[in-house]
């Protein structure tokens, strides 16, 4: 068998790739032998490195059909996931309807916004109750160093408020959590409304 | 015989993406440089390049040689390098276990 032969053996086999895929890879034993016989090897030593075109020809066909996860030896690390192809989103909404969605939901906000913020600036004399009753025993100390008199009812209300700070300290943990709760799920659906539903091209 | 070749066949695409990550090489050297190692059809070289074209672990480009035909150059892509680096360390436990294997069984008999 020489070049050509070769090379002959292999088109046939490869003529069921489509007409690119099939030339760019007779380009590619074309140079090859091209480089080979510059360094000075036969066309005979050429093809016998080269392999049975037959296989080769098979070799090719299979790799179209490989999946295009990539398979590793062994488990442990997670094959990186495919990117998915951006799909160009359409609004089912046309102008007129955009523009009531709009107007409702500015009359909606005018009122629930403001009332939000009454909420958290309700919320902000938790905070400010709980870290005055901590350090209430503090201000006890600077009253007694500038009076120099110990009062003990001062004491019993200091013993309370401290009780009183640490019980706000919690309730403005928990309320902290419910408020930003309902901030964000009105903010979602304040996202949602004003996109509407999307179709899918 | 025929297990041979399929051991080689693996091996190959991480043989290719070393070299490839070593430098940009064209596919005739790059026949060689595996051959240097192991003994591989060296034919199967170029359907395993163009698929890794396809996967997008390598680019080309072209480059005019003297008296030959232009040199088509592969590069390996940050994709590429790290599935080579990871196929690296899947070839490594997997020899090593393999040994493993082989040494446990063997010590008995």
């Amino acid at each position: 068998m020489n070049k050509s032969q070769f090379l002959g053996l292999l088109h046939s086999h490869l003529s069921v790739l489509p007409p690119e895929e099939c030339n760019e890879l007779m380009e590619d034993y074309e140079a090859h032998f091209a480089f080979a016989l510059q360094n000075g090897r036969t066309e005979e030593e050429v093809i016998l490195e080269l392999g049975h075109p037959e296989e080769l020809a098979r070799e090719a066909l299979g790799n179209r059909f490989i999946p295009k996860e990539p398979v590793y030896w062994f488990g442990g690390q997670e094959a990186p996931t495919p990117v998915r192809p951006q799909v160009p989103e359409v609004s089912l909404r046309n102008g007129f309807m955009k523009s009531m969605v709009y107007t409702g939901l500015f009359f909606v906000d005018i009122i629930v916004v403001p009332s939000l913020l009454a909420l958290w600036s309700f919320w902000i004399c938790f905070p400010i109750v709980a870290f005055v009753g901590i350090i209430s025993p503090v201000l006890l100390g600077l009253d007694y160093l500038t009076d120099g008199v110990f009062y003990p009812a001062k004491g019993y209300a200091v013993i309370a408020l401290v009780g009183i700070g640490i019980l706000f300290t919690i309730a403005s943990k928990s309320t902290f959590k419910v408020f930003k709760d309902m901030s964000l799920a009105f903010k979602a659906w304040h996202t949602r409304t004003v996109k509407g539903a999307l179709r899918h091209e | 015989m025929d297990i041979n070749i399929q051991f080689k066949k693996g091996a190959l695409e991480l043989c290719v993406l070393v070299l490839i990550h070593e430098r940009d090489r064209y596919g005739y050297e790059l026949a060689q440089s595996v051959s240097e190692h192991i003994e591989v059809a060296e034919g199967a070289l170029y359907p395993l390049l163009r698929r890794l074209v396809v996967e997008g672990y390598c680019t080309t480009y072209l480059q005019e040689s003297t008296g030959g035909p232009p040199r088509k150059y592969y590069r390996l892509t940050s994709a590429g390098e790290i599935h080579m680096k990871m196929l690296v360390i899947e070839w490594k436990q997997f020899v090593k276990s393999v040994s493993t294997l082989i040494e446990k069984g063997t010590q008995h008999s």
